[in-house]
């Protein structure tokens, strides 16, 4: 028999689970909604010629003018993973659309509004986005080397498969509206399931193991920024506010260790793993969590020893 | 799975989860999940996500009228594995029943008796705010940011949060805790202050406290942190908000 302890216990830990899970889905979906919606319109109004005139083919123009697009598509990190597939369907370059992901959460009007609510029109700010700017055009110059993006992507399934969403050119506009909300619909489902499974696994983790065990990892110049580095990937926060939650450490950690969560946790955390896996091959997705953790962390390292 | 019953799911299910949101705002619950000011947003996606629905509807009778025109198979659906999804979130939401965070969050969250916040200048603005109408958050602020906190001493404090006993506090002494809520449940932490009252044994651990009294100090983990001298420990409901908002 297990002891009356245990299930108290095992109630409150599912209520604590329940309540973290539902706080992460409820705060997502007008995200993952807006998003989606992009998402239907590029397809449906946006022509393949538009943007190969509109998007530079050469590397690192390409990277930065898709970092730069962020600031016209100010969507956070559960929306810009299905507006970036979408674009690369309609042939964005892949430097460009791999730029775009990882900085559009971060370089776009909400995401600076609240950083500089946060922590004023200073140093954080202009450092925040300064950093991943570089980090996201250097990730998207390094998918440069790639030629062919089927090798990096994985394929649209719902795209092909049914020619109730392929338009004939003339298409009355309601008859496009129309289209555009179907792929909505499609797409908040095919998302959903993996912002649904990233908050499970957030939610578990937080449900499960003390933040006080991350902290005590260490206090250190490069201890420290590892541990704010886990903690965003753990807390997997929206970046329209992350600032606000970033502002609570500030005490007790560094300003080099603070401005890494603030950089990397847009880019890479649990929920946004598990969803790039559904657009990118195995292969790709660990470079994109790889090297922004490894520039993230370098950063935050130089800033805490340069920094006074 | 065909394409029109695909079709029909979604509809079901988004009009579940436009349902689901919606029965939450109306109640107040959505409190208990994210910071208010994201409310409006929610509220949009409702009414986006009855939109979607209308469209899923009207969707299904065209494409029963073009069955009826043509034989044509009209495709075959996504993975239907994705609509399942879409259920965990409404089950979870109405087979556990809605609790705000509390005491049992501890274990992992922990809870802070001094966390610098928000900017200085916002904790200046708190100088000015009646003793009485600071919150736990506010008073903790206030002690982190003054540098000699007697200034403090005396001062009327009226506090509402939950009850939680500590082993780092002695006879007689519980903490008053709140959670702050920047975004969503996810990133909440609690923010506590002490109480004293002669009868604090009777309290419940999580049951919901009005604590006034006299504020005073108490050095925990070598720094000094707020202590109510509590006259009267008023057990009261549940607030309709039960977080902070920063």
């Amino acid at each position: 028999m297990m002891p009356a302890g245990f299930f108290s216990w095992l109630w409150d830990r599912m209520n604590v689970f329940a309540t973290v899970f539902l706080g992460i889905f409820i705060e997502a979906v007008p995200y993952l909604l807006l998003g989606t919606l992009a998402s239907g319109l590029v397809e449906v109004f946006l022509d393949r010629s538009q943007m190969s005139k509109w998007i530079s083919r050469r590397p690192v123009a390409s990277a930065v003018g898709g970092a730069l697009m962020g600031l016209i598509f100010p969507v956070c990190e559960c929306g810009v993973v299905p507006l970036t597939r979408r674009l690369f369907n309609k042939g964005l370059p892949l430097p460009a659309g791999i730029a775009f992901l990882l900085a559009a959460p971060v370089l776009n009007p909400i995401v600076v509004l609240s950083t500089a609510a946060a922590f004023g029109w200073g140093n954080m700010l202009f450092w925040r986005m300064g950093i991943s700017m570089l980090i996201a055009v250097t990730v998207g110059i390094v998918f440069s080397t790639e030629q062919d993006p089927a090798n990096i992507l994985r394929p649209i399934l719902t795209h092909d498969h049914d020619h109730d969403h392929t338009l004939e050119t003339g298409a009355s506009f309601s008859e496009k509206v129309r289209q555009a909300l179907l792929i909505t619909a499609d797409e908040f489902f095919e998302m959903g399931r993996y912002l649904i499974i990233g908050a499970m696994l957030a939610a578990g983790l937080q449900t499960f193991i003390a933040q006080s065990s991350l902290l005590a990892i260490g206090s250190g110049p490069v201890l420290s920024v590892l541990v704010m580095l886990g903690l965003a990937v753990l807390l997997s926060i929206c970046s329209t506010v992350d600032a606000f939650v970033a502002l609570g450490f500030t005490g007790a950690f560094s300003f080099g260790s603070v401005l890494s969560f603030l950089v990397f946790g847009p880019m890479v955390d649990i929920k946004s793993i598990i969803m790039y896996l559904q657009v990118f091959k195995r292969r790709p997705v660990v470079y994109l969590a790889a090297i922004p953790f490894m520039m993230s962390l370098l950063a935050g390292v130089l800033f805490n020893y340069f920094q006074p | 799975m065909d394409k029109r019953l695909y079709r029909s799911l979604q509809a079901l299910l988004l009009l579940g989860m436009c349902i689901f949101l919606a029965s939450k705002a109306a109640n107040g619950q959505l409190t208990y999940y994210i910071n208010q000011r994201f409310i409006p947003l929610t509220i949009l996606g409702i009414i986006s996500l009855a939109a979607l629905a209308q469209t899923m509807f009207t969707e299904i009778k065209r494409s029963r009228r073009l069955a009826e025109e043509d034989e044509h198979d009209h495709g075959h659906a996504p993975a239907s594995a994705n609509l399942w999804f879409m259920l965990v979130p409404i089950l979870i939401g109405v087979l556990i029943p809605a609790r705000p965070l509390d005491s049992s969050s501890f274990t992992t969250k922990g809870f802070n008796t001094n966390a610098p916040l928000v900017s200085a200048d916002s904790s200046a603005q708190l100088f000015e705010t009646a003793s009485q109408e600071r919150n736990v958050l506010d008073w903790i602020k206030l002690f982190n940011y003054e540098s000699d906190p007697s200034k403090f001493t005396g001062e009327q404090a009226s506090v509402i949060g939950f009850v939680y006993f500590d082993e780092q506090l002695g006879e007689n002494q519980f903490f008053v805790s709140r959670f702050v809520v920047s975004c969503c449940a996810a990133d909440g932490f609690a923010v506590a202050i002490a109480g004293e009252w002669e009868q604090a044994s009777t309290l419940e651990k999580d049951s919901w406290v009005l604590v006034k009294g006299s504020m005073q100090s108490i050095t925990l983990n070598d720094q000094v942190v707020p202590l109510i001298k509590a006259d009267s420990v008023q057990v009261i409901p549940m607030p309709e908000q039960p977080y902070l908002f920063p």
